[in-house]
């Protein structure tokens, strides 16, 4: 089956989010905890064979690698009813087992350390796929295995696989509540540099939004993991939705992520998702046209990144956007509401170029009932996420002003000679920064010869 | 009583009149005027009862009266005064006045009997105003007065020599209330009768006496005839002898009896003793040598129309009879007017047999036919007979379906008579009509070997064209009480039967099919008379409703259509998404070569290969074994892309909704949505060489201006191509193919199906800009296409020479560290040198060079794109212009266009 993607979980939250996305994935496509289809599940219009492959006629096993250098959420997992659904060659917790100790440095090197091991494994996975499209990352900045096992994992992607996708779920520390991990601002900074390097596409999942949405949207007062999670995997799951379920257009990574991305290093993409409800709710059945659903994705508090909604001033705009529909959606309704949605003018588009929101209708697992008739998820590539960078270089500068925690990162292998690694990356990022402010502006186009005047 | 009154003050009035008038011409004085008065009262009472005499005959006897005496001269005279008083005008009663005339000539002649008539006239005038009293009495009986009276004058009149046995008649008359025998002798001697006497009063009450009226008149012509110049004493002494000596005068004189048995022939349409056909005026004639009056051979003429009109119906019905090709309703049409024509027959057969009776001497009483008689029994059956004529003559040279048009168009006839009749008619015409009509909606027969149907087969035609082509309505066939709709719907019906039967091999009888196959055909009549109950179209729509439904229930269930389609639109119009990725993957290679190198047995493979790794795997494997691989036909410089094409190939019943024109509609959309698939696809391999090419070409910033500019242009082509394939998804595909589906759902027949299906090709085909309005549209899309691929090309060559340059930096960098670890030198000034100038040399190529390519491409691309926006802006197809809106999204291309950029590039 082509165009196969492989996920790698990374770290307490890769992994959390990951098995979120994993049981929504076999909830929609009929598919029991232990891997077998269910006898419900006979529709065979739905290509289970993206994520998952199968062991025989009725078992499916996720393309799923499965990595932690501390047990918990692992042995969580393997304590779930979902423990058989994986391959247990798949799960890989170091020996070690002590954690990164949410440090980047610990997390990068030790993965460094434990390169054969798991390119073991993910060669093994890459040569079980027909002709492997690319590798979803799922992660966290924040902590120390997520980021720097995840840094150096995407470096060595592309060094292995310079032909294949790299599409990363990146989970954004929350910035609204002071952080058990001191060094965040660090390990952030350190792994945004090989997500702007390194990988083709960052969905950003900002926790400081996910927080904010489960609390003002869903009226839940302190959000669990689970919740917030459930979040996330609804997002993962929904933008793969077109992969999952093919159609005339958007059957593969890099048709869906081709036109969101104009240059190679801006390629953070925000989401947003309308309508949300958590299970405990009570279904609140209501009409949802697609022109509803498209206004709510552009409202700033539907957004699970959170920039500071600037609508005075900047000139801040959206590259590109992609919605995906799910439901019951009469095509003809498309192209009205995109027609109203340009006469109120509700999306301000880049002036360099041409940009328009595209809108792609998918289908909804039969399997899972849900409460609306009509949802979506939106993909955007949004100049403002540059607010989101500047917050963590200024935090960074902070602790790096201060020298603070650095020993700590000089204990590593990488940081022993020279603190070089953290230069490097906040150039990378400022570079990030800047691209993504000229963006705004019309002279984009002609970008590059101010840089090249400057050599 | 009033009227009574009326009457007796006109009578004086006249009274005192004709008392002046006498005592001034003659110039006596009271009681000597009295006879004169008198006998002017009885003038004038006779000359009233003559006003139907006519003018000429009165002259005419006049002038033989004058000439008889002598007076020649005095006869010219009198012609001559009598022809200036008729162009004068100035007379009115011209006629009475003549006649007043002839009786004061005749009383000189008669001046022996003067003192008789004096008594005659005194008497007179009182017994003429009793004379109204009778009179009255037998118009209540319901027999027109004028007559009776004239007639009974008339015998006063003539009788004047016995005047009281004049006035005793009607006494008698009176008293006995219509004693038929004293009635009839006194209205033998009148020789003024008009010829409507006896013939207006067909429902007399005597039968007897009527008929010995009527003979009296026959007598009495005859005896004119004998004796023109005799006088009127000879016509008074004449009646009693011609009933008496009746048989023996029409040996050679035509007597009503034989004017009968001659009519009774003419009827049947022999010409008779003497009335004769006449062919070349085409019309019956009375023999000029018979005798017979010219007022009686109107009559005769009259009558004798029925055997005109029965000859006429009879020769219809012989020529057509015989002819085979005038098909079953022509034959229905000659049975029916056959039918018609035997009861007119067995009528005229028994007017015969009256007629025999009447000859018969043993029978004399019981049975009385006369002329009048004859002529009533005649009024119906002419009145039938002329309409069955009319029709005759409007019906001929029609047949089948027009004849039964013609005839229908009689039915809105006021009068009921002719409605009964004709409806009748209709009725039995419409027979063979309807009983094909029932065969071919329950059977689809057509058992029409004489082509009257109006739904015509072309036996030519073979099954696989059968829905499309076979049968047709045969227009003029199609009977004006059936609306063109229904007619349809019965040729739909039929056909369905048709195609359930060879092409579907479904032989499964329509409900009902029994029941109406035995059920009477006289409910032929339901098709006619639609507008008073609506069973045919009840019939109509039940008998369509169940075959419709049920070919397209074979369709769907048997012949599997709606799979059909929907695999029609997964594979032809590339919905099932993934197969198409991995087919065009797998075939990137095949297709790049030359056209002429590619193999169909390759080719095959590969499509093979495409559906096993794919969802397309799932599908029924009686689908997926019809589809394959089509190439096009190949023209010089063709390359794999342009000529490859996936067919689906359809059999059987559906062929009819999947035609091969439908077939070559889904080979050029699928033509067009490939290669801008393939253009979607190109771009995502130039944006992803581009991704990975970024990471090493990092080390060469001097690039970085063109690499930007590639991203730049990959993003403009991107988006294009993105939101062109977004249109064809939405504005094309689905909205186009929810419309089908539903119909589809809603259909009702198969033309439903097959319409629907037409106008979703049509609109694909349009919005696709591959129809001939959009022609230079796609022109430029297709321009757009061959940018893009030569941008890749452009890029590709740029990418590989600076990788190169990339790898050649590399060895240097680890020659150094070859040296290094040999012991040498890292580097030194010459190797710097060196590197340096072969740095700057590639540079100094590369950048150029691909610049310009780029800036070329992009100004062109640019142009192109405004150029192909401003064309679809002002395609008539509104839906168009939604591609346009989606293009232009935040109205980046309107934003530049004013400020002519386009002339400022070229300038540049």
């Amino acid at each position: 089956m082509p165009r196969e993607i492989i996920t790698l979980q990374l770290g307490q939250c890769g992994n959390q989010i990951g098995m979120e996305f994993w049981k929504q994935l076999c909830a929609e496509h009929g598919i029991s905890p232990e891997g077998i289809l269910e006898e419900y599940a006979t529709e065979g219009t739905d290509r289970k064979d993206v994520f998952f492959y199968q062991a025989d006629d009725e078992h499916y096993i996720p393309r799923s690698v499965l990595l932690d250098l501390e047990p918990r959420v692992i042995n969580a997992i393997m304590n779930s009813p979902y423990a058989n659904l994986y391959n247990p060659e798949n799960v890989y917790l170091s020996k070690h087992g002590g954690g990164a100790g949410n440090n980047w440095a610990s997390g990068y090197c030790q993965a460094e350390k434990l390169y054969d091991d798991i390119f073991d494994i993910i060669d093994r996975e890459a040569d079980g796929s027909d002709s492997l499209e690319g590798f979803v990352v799922c992660h966290s900045i924040a902590g120390g295995t997520g980021s720097g096992m995840g840094s150096y994992i995407l470096e060595k992607l592309n060094d292995r696989f310079p032909k294949k996708l790299i599409q990363t779920y990146s989970v954004f520390p929350n910035v609204d509540e002071i952080s058990d991990v001191v060094v965040q601002p660090y390990n952030s900074l350190l792994t945004l540099k090989r997500l702007t390097q390194n990988a083709d596409c960052v969905v950003v999942l900002d926790n400081t939004a996910l927080n904010r949405i489960a609390a003002d949207r869903l009226h839940i007062d302190t959000p669990t993991f689970a919740q917030v999670n459930q979040l996330v995997s609804t997002v993962m799951a929904t933008s793969t939705t077109t992969l999952r379920y093919p159609g005339y257009m958007n059957n593969d990574l890099i048709g869906l992520i081709a036109s969101l991305i104009p240059t190679p290093r801006l390629h953070f993409l925000m989401t947003g998702y309308t309508p949300l409800t958590t299970d405990s709710q009570v279904a609140n059945v209501r009409k949802t046209t697609v022109l509803d659903v498209m206004r709510r994705l552009l409202q700033p508090k539907n957004m699970m990144v959170s920039t500071p909604v600037q609508r005075q001033g900047n000139n801040h705009c959206y590259i590109s956007i992609l919605n995906i529909i799910q439901g019951e959606v009469d095509p003809t309704q498309v192209h009205k509401s995109l027609q109203r949605i340009r006469e109120r003018k509700l999306a301000q588009f880049i002036p360099w170029g041409p940009a328009s929101i595209q809108v792609a209708l998918s289908r909804k697992s039969p399997y899972v009932q849900t409460a609306h008739r009509v949802s979506g998820l939106m993909l955007a590539n949004h100049t403002n996420i540059s607010q989101l960078f500047d917050r963590i270089l200024n935090q960074y500068d902070k602790l790096r002003n201060r020298k603070a925690f650095i020993e700590q990162f000089m204990k590593e292998a990488i940081f022993k000679d020279s603190l070089d690694e953290f230069d490097n990356s906040r150039e990378s990022l400022q570079q990030l920064i800047d691209e993504y402010n000229a963006a705004t502006k019309p002279d984009y186009l002609t970008w590059g010869s101010q840089q090249a005047a400057a050599l | 009583m009033a009227l009574r009154k009326v009457a007796d003050e006109q009578l004086q009035t006249v009274s005192e009149l004709l008392y002046r008038l006498c005592t001034k011409i003659t110039g006596l004085n009271g009681g000597d005027v009295v006879h004169h008065v008198q006998y002017a009262h009885t003038i004038c009472s006779s000359q009233t009862s003559t006003k139907d005499e006519d003018e000429f005959r009165i002259v005419e006897r006049l002038k033989k009266q004058l000439v008889r005496h002598g007076k020649e001269r005095d006869a010219a005279h009198f012609a001559d005064l009598h022809r200036k008083l008729q162009s004068q005008m100035l007379l009115r009663n011209r006629s009475a006045i003549l006649k007043l005339l002839q009786e004061l000539s005749s009383l000189d002649d008669q001046s022996q009997q003067a003192k008789v008539s004096r008594i005659g006239f005194a008497t007179h005038g009182i017994p003429s105003h009793l004379v109204s009293t009778p009179y009255n009495a037998i118009d209540v009986r319901g027999i027109k007065p004028q007559e009776r009276t004239s007639a009974l004058t008339l015998s006063n009149a003539s009788h004047y020599t016995g005047g009281s046995s004049g006035i005793s008649s009607i006494r008698s008359r009176d008293f006995s209330g219509g004693d038929a025998e004293t009635l009839a002798q006194s209205f033998i001697p009148s020789h003024l009768a008009t010829p409507a006497l006896g013939l207006n009063r067909p429902t007399n009450a005597d039968p007897h006496a009527n008929r010995l009226r009527t003979v009296s008149i026959f007598s009495r012509h005859v005896e004119n005839k004998e004796n023109i110049p005799s006088s009127q004493q000879a016509a008074n002494s004449l009646p009693r002898g011609t009933l008496t000596h009746q048989g023996d005068r029409t040996t050679h004189q035509p007597t009503e009896q034989g004017i009968l048995k001659d009519l009774v022939y003419v009827l049947q349409g022999i010409s008779g003793h003497w009335i004769k056909f006449d062919t070349i005026a085409d019309a019956y004639k009375v023999d000029n040598e018979s005798g017979i009056p010219k007022v009686y051979k109107q009559e005769l003429l009259k009558i004798s129309e029925c055997g005109w009109l029965y000859m006429k119906i009879k020769s219809y019905i012989d020529h057509h009879s015989t002819d085979k090709a005038f098909g079953l309703v022509g034959q229905s049409f000659c049975a029916a007017l056959n039918q018609d024509l035997t009861e007119y027959l067995r009528l005229i057969s028994i007017l015969e047999a009256q007629l025999q009776q009447d000859l018969d001497p043993g029978m004399q009483e019981t049975s009385n036919l006369t002329l009048s008689r004859l002529r009533v029994w005649t009024f119906d059956p002419l009145k039938r007979l002329k309409w069955l004529a009319a029709l005759v003559d409007t019906c001929k040279g029609k047949k089948g379906g027009a004849l039964t048009s013609t005839i229908f168009s009689y039915t809105h006839h006021g009068d009921p008579s002719v409605k009964t009749l004709i409806t009748h008619l209709l009725t039995w015409v419409s027979q063979p009509i309807y009983a094909t009509l029932l065969r071919w909606m329950y059977d689809g027969e057509l058992d029409d070997a004489y082509h009257e149907f109006f739904v015509a087969s072309d036996p030519t035609i073979t099954n696989e064209q059968l829905w499309r082509d076979k049968y047709s309505l045969r227009k003029t066939m199609i009977p004006s009480f059936i609306t063109m709709d229904q007619a349809s719907r019965i040729l739909l019906t039929g056909k369905s039967i048709n195609f359930l039967r060879q092409v579907c091999e479904d032989r499964t009888p329509t409900k009902g099919r029994e029941v109406a196959m035995n059920l009477d055909l006289t409910q032929a009549a339901s098709m006619f008379s639609q507008d008073q109950n609506s069973d045919f179209q009840q019939m109509l729509d039940k008998v369509y409703e169940l075959t419709s439904q049920h070919l397209l229930e074979v369709l769907q269930v048997k012949y599997k259509f709606l799979e059909h389609l929907k695999a029609m639109r997964r594979y032809l119009l590339l919905g099932q998404g993934d197969f198409i990725r991995h087919l065009m993957d797998l075939l990137e290679e095949d297709l790049a070569k030359p056209a002429g190198n590619l193999y169909m047995h390759n080719l095959n493979g590969i499509l093979e290969t495409a559906i096993r790794a794919t969802n397309a795997q799932f599908d029924d494997s009686d689908i997926l074994r019809r589809l394959d691989v089509r190439l096009l036909e190949v023209s010089p410089g063709d390359t794999g892309w342009d000529v490859f094409s996936l067919e689906y190939r359809v059999d059987g019943p559906i062929r009819t909704v999947f035609t091969p024109e439908c077939k070559i509609t889904y080979l050029r959309v699928f033509n067009f949505m490939w290669r801008a698939k393939r253009m979607e696809y190109v771009l995502a391999q130039i944006w992803k060489n581009q991704m990975c090419s970024a990471r090493h070409l990092k080390s060469i910033p001097e690039l970085s201006l063109i690499l930007h500019t590639c991203h730049m242009i990959t993003t403009n082509m991107v988006h294009f191509i993105k939101q062109v394939q977004y249109y064809i998804n939405f504005e094309v595909l689905e909205c186009a193919w929810d419309e089908l589906l539903t119909k589809v759902h809603e259909a009702k027949d198969l033309d439903y199906i097959i319409a629907a299906h037409q106008v979703f090709l049509d609109t694909i085909l349009s919005r696709c800009l591959l129809n001939d309005k959009s022609r230079d549209i796609l022109q430029l899309l297709r321009t757009l296409f061959d940018l893009i691929i030569q941008f890749e090309t452009a890029q590709g060559v740029f990418y590989e020479a600076v990788s190169s340059e990339v790898l050649t930096r590399e060895i240097f960098e680890k020659s150094k560290k070859d040296r290094t670890l040999k012991g040498e030198w890292e580097t030194n000034e010459a190797i710097e040198k060196e590197e340096k100038k072969r740095r700057k040399g590639f540079l100094s190529t590369i950048i150029p060079s691909t610049r310009a390519k780029l800036q070329v491409l992009s100004t062109a691309y640019q142009d192109t794109v405004e150029q192909f926006l401003k064309m679809v802006a002002s395609h008539p197809d509104a839906s168009l212009r939604f591609l346009c809106f989606r293009l232009d999204f935040n109205e980046h291309y309107k934003v530049r266009e004013p400020r002519g950029r386009s002339s400022y590039l070229r300038a540049k």
